[in-house]
């Protein structure tokens, strides 16, 4: 099962994003684990994910997140999905990502 | 969601003004500013979303206030506060680097 984490600036818009994300994986039939945290818990968090999404909020983080994480899929979020709440774009972009 | 766009547009502004001011720390000011502007950008469309709002409440129609607004204002007025700044950065490196 795969583990998809993502970081905002304290977890909590992202979290909203994060239900979305769990109803179009569930539409999907792709099993996942779906979760947002605060970046400051990146260490505690991201060793676990297979992919790692960062919120509009802490996209200048994107390189030293990277950086900490240099074997992980380390992507920002896209500003209109996120602002548009499209969980079912994100996710459909994660299956693909995940899929290569 | 008015909410929503308001944090994703201003939140990426934020990003970009600190981007700005890493590479203005590099030394590279013409990037620098470039994305002073890709900040910009992105604040007009958050600020022009939250100008509707405060049109609406001149004219007498309350405005959704929760949590997930207060949260969004917040963001704003920080990446405001971000965007000048950053520009003062880009401003004390050039001296800097002269």
């Amino acid at each position: 099962m795969k583990n998809i984490v993502l970081f905002c600036a304290a977890g909590m818009s992202t979290s909203l994003l994060v239900s979305k994300m769990r109803a179009a994986a569930q539409a999907k039939g792709f099993e996942c684990e779906i979760n947002a945290h605060g970046l400051s818990e990146a260490r505690q968090y991201g060793p676990d994910a297979d992919i790692i999404l960062l919120g509009p909020q802490v996209s200048y983080k994107l390189k030293e997140t990277q950086a900490l994480f240099p074997d992980k899929i380390v992507e920002t979020i896209d500003m209109m999905d996120y602002g548009m709440m499209n969980g079912e774009k994100v996710m459909t972009h994660v299956i693909e990502v995940l899929g290569k | 969601m008015v909410a929503f766009q308001i944090i994703a547009a201003v939140g990426t502004a934020r990003s970009k003004y600190i981007e700005a001011i890493d590479l203005a720390g590099e030394g590279k000011f013409e990037e620098a500013r470039g994305m002073i502007n890709e900040g910009v950008e992105a604040f007009n469309g958050g600020h022009a979303a939250h100008g509707e709002l405060l049109t609406k409440f001149a004219n007498g129609e309350l405005p959704p206030m929760d949590i997930l607004m207060t949260h969004a204002e917040d963001q704003l007025m920080s990446a405001e506060a971000f965007g000048i700044l950053a520009e003062k950065f880009i401003t004390l490196y050039e001296k800097i680097y002269k």
